[in-house]
């Protein structure tokens, strides 16, 4: 599975604007909504319903919010850099501010497990991480998220 | 009259340089026993302090009595929670390890050193025994700790195991000295009655010491002393005797500690700091006896030797005795390499000269040499070993952290503990009459800027309070998660720990739809606590994962026995770890190159 395979570019987020979690989520559900044409409130309600399971804030400023939908098609994945750390109740209680949102249809099964295992293993790398919040343009953001996968892989 | 003085000033002045080089080379995160052998060699004959010190004796006397204390301390200090999780890898790493140990040895020592088979056994049965300490001096840090399984197994074998060794050695040095003094039937005669004998004193004498404690009136601070007595008088009655002493010692501590005594704190606060004289006492000991230009002799046969001992015998003995437990590979291995050789072992190596083998010597000095390798290579690669095994695991908070602890004149099981309240103590977010205080525990008073607070006009805690409460000691832990400010969890050790946590109340059905699990229920409401104990079937510690479908899910933080947090785990074992990655490699490159090589040959035909 590679992160291209989950990520358009038009699906990057270089300066997300939000305060707090609430409002992170709601406006991933609504860019996501755009993006696949779902309805915004099911979005954010799968969104809230997993983050009352347990945080998605991994640590380190990364947070992995995911959920399942059925009316989804094929797997969806939104990389956003928020302009401003938000509390996120994450693990260790550090701000978080990049966001990578898995969406995946109610039939995915293990395709979900392993993409939610992809953004995890790359968003782990810690050198990836800093490049993404040194970066600015889009295009560049893209690029790092596909390329790194791709030298992952082999 | 001067010279004695002289001796007196010599041995106070080495041990007080020796507990102010300590605490600097504990900075320096330097192997701390090093540091009093160094001090010793440098006050010894080769070194500026020119002092010649030639007598086994001494070192012999110091450390039977040292190490019988040493094993009644550990005996003390082993907690039920030990015995659960490590109880019978141990016994077997103590037994059929120790002789395997020395037997390997034995063996390899002879064909490469050109040994006689009974040296070459007494040789071996010196080097068996491991001293835990050190190590979890090495390992331990504030924020890290390493997989509590395989600490208490290493801790519970190296308090275990020197009876084996010792009965070990003392054969092999009387057959050495007449050869025709033990028939074989003997020989089991003996170790029954060593160890069967050493056990019944052992228990015998613990329970008699601790009654003894409990019902005598005496001043505080002669509590340690009747217990440090009474634990070496056990001792000797049990060699006296023809017993195990070593054993006995060891059990005797730990039946005292199996029910409340008076004086706890005391008895363990004197016998920690005892222990450590007796490490340091030995070590500067071994120091000064130890001439550094005759050891260049022994050089190369002792790093044979060494390199024998950690590379082949260590681990193929801990394969072999922890065969028929269900351990993983990656602890096994860590319980292979960190079989640090600490003061026992030379110890072990003054009997032969004591008694007047002529290889004695030579066998000293080579045990010597081994230490210092085994605390050098193992004891600096210790900490980087768990890291790259994944055996880290986040560290509970340090008990008595903060805690002013007092103990109560009689032999209740309440302490006083006293906690000053900090910033961030989870204590302070709570009603002071709802305090979720632990079961039997009572406040019994808090002390506001200077005055003693009026309990029941009390709302709430404020920073900078001090509470004072009478505890069981079973909760003193329970009590500092209470009012220790919680350190902030590290997400580098957490990642070990699966991706996503999940309250173990959580319903394991609700994650098993949420990310399509196989999970089969025992009910429909099980919790994934209840469902990851189940599957474990042993006592859960964190780190323990469990395979369900293509996620595994980790045991990520543990309350008292009880599995508080899960961790839901995406990646497979050899994307988690970069050591299993090379491994299989390595192992692929293998196969490859054998088939490789057959297949020509096979063309052939």
């Amino acid at each position: 599975m590679e992160i291209a395979e989950l990520l358009s570019p038009e699906s990057v987020i270089p300066n997300l604007r939000a305060t707090s979690k609430k409002q992170v989520l709601q406006e991933l559900a609504r860019r996501s909504a755009e993006a696949t044409g779902l309805h915004e409130r099911a979005i954010f309600d799968v969104l809230l319903e997993r983050e009352r399971l347990g945080t998605t804030g991994v640590g380190h400023g990364i947070a992995i919010p995911h959920g399942k939908l059925a009316e989804l098609k094929k797997l969806f994945g939104l990389f956003a850099r928020l302009e401003q750390p938000v509390d996120f109740d994450a693990i260790d209680e550090q701000p978080v501010d990049l966001i990578f949102l898995l969406l995946a249809p109610e039939t995915a099964g293990a395709d979900h497990l392993k993409a939610l295992a992809r953004v995890s293993r790359l968003l782990r790398d810690r050198a990836v991480c800093e490049k993404l919040r040194g970066a600015n343009q889009p295009e560049a953001l893209y690029a790092l998220l596909t390329e790194t996968a791709q030298s992952h892989a082999a | 009259m001067d010279a004695l003085n002289h001796l007196i000033l010599i041995g106070a002045g080495l041990i007080f340089l020796s507990i102010l080089a300590g605490t600097y080379s504990s900075r320096l995160g330097a192997p701390l026993l090093l540091v009093f052998l160094l001090l010793g060699m440098l006050a010894g004959e080769d070194g500026p302090g020119g002092i010649e010190f030639e007598n086994f004796e001494t070192v012999f006397l110091v450390g039977s009595v040292g190490l019988a204390l040493i094993l009644f301390d550990g005996g003390l200090h082993t907690t039920r929670t030990v015995f659960r999780l490590a109880l019978w890898p141990a016994v077997s790493l103590a037994s059929v390890g120790v002789v395997l140990t020395a037997l390997i040895v034995g063996v390899l020592g002879m064909l490469l050193l050109g040994l006689q088979p009974l040296e070459a056994m007494l040789l071996g049965a010196i080097l068996s025994s491991t001293d835990a300490a050190v190590v979890f001096l090495l390992l331990q840090r504030s924020d890290r700790d390493i997989n509590r399984r395989v600490r208490a197994t290493l801790e519970a074998e190296s308090g275990m195991n020197d009876p084996m060794a010792v009965f070990l050695t003392i054969v092999m040095v009387e057959l050495l000295l007449d050869p025709g003094a033990r028939e074989p039937w003997r020989l089991g005669i003996d170790l029954a009655l060593q160890f069967g004998g050493g056990a019944a004193i052992g228990i015998g004498g613990g329970v008699a010491l601790r009654w003894i404690i409990n019902k005598i009136e005496i001043a505080v601070g002669l509590y340690p002393i009747l217990a440090a007595a009474g634990a070496v008088t056990i001792f000797a009655f049990a060699n006296v005797v023809g017993a195990n002493g070593f054993l006995a010692v060891y059990l005797a501590g730990i039946v005292m500690a199996s029910r409340p005594y008076r004086a706890r704190q005391v008895i363990s606060r004197f016998h920690d700091g005892f222990i450590w004289l007796v490490q340091i006492a030995m070590f500067l000991l071994l120091g000064l006896l130890v001439t550094p230009t005759a050891l260049m002799d022994f050089l190369f046969p002792a790093l044979v030797v060494a390199v024998l001992l950690l590379l082949i015998a260590r681990p193929l003995a801990v394969l072999a005795s922890l065969l028929p437990f269900r351990i993983e590979w990656r602890a096994k291995l860590f319980i292979s390499w960190v079989g640090l050789r600490g003061v026992v072992p030379i110890f072990l190596a003054s009997i032969p000269v004591v008694a007047g083998l002529p290889i004695g010597v030579t066998f000293f000095n080579i045990a010597f040499v081994v230490v210092i390798m085994s605390l050098l290579v193992q004891g600096w690669t210790a900490l980087g070993m768990a890291r790259m095994l994944g055996l880290e695991v986040p560290s509970e908070p340090e008990s008595q952290e903060g805690a002013l602890l007092f103990e109560l004149p009689t032999a209740t099981d309440r302490e006083i503990a006293g906690y000053r309240v900090r910033p961030g103590s989870p204590a302070l977010d709570q009603d002071f009459a709802a305090l979720p205080l632990p079961k039997r525990t009572r406040v019994v008073g808090v002390i506001r800027e200077g005055a003693v607070a009026e309990l029941a006009q009390l709302a709430r805690l404020q920073s900078g309070d001090y509470v004072i409460l009478l505890v069981p000691p079973e909760h003193e832990l329970s009590l500092d998660r209470l009012f220790v400010p919680m350190a902030p969890r590290h997400a580098e050790v957490l990642d070990e720990l699966g991706e996503f946590g999940f309250a173990a109340e959580t319903p394991a059905s609700a994650l098993a739809s949420q990310y399509g699990l196989a999970i089969e229920l025992d009910h429909p409401l099980e919790t994934l606590g209840d469902y990851v104990a189940r599957l474990l079937a042993t006592d859960p510690v964190v780190g323990d994962r469990v395979k369900t479908g293509d996620a595994e899910l980790v045991v990520r933080t543990m309350e008292e026995d009880r599995i508080a947090e899960v961790g839901l785990e995406l990646l497979t074992e050899e994307e988690r770890l970069p050591i299993v990655r090379r491994l299989r490699r390595a192992r692929a490159w293998w196969m490859r190159r054998r088939f490789a090589e057959r297949l020509p040959r096979l063309r052939r035909r």
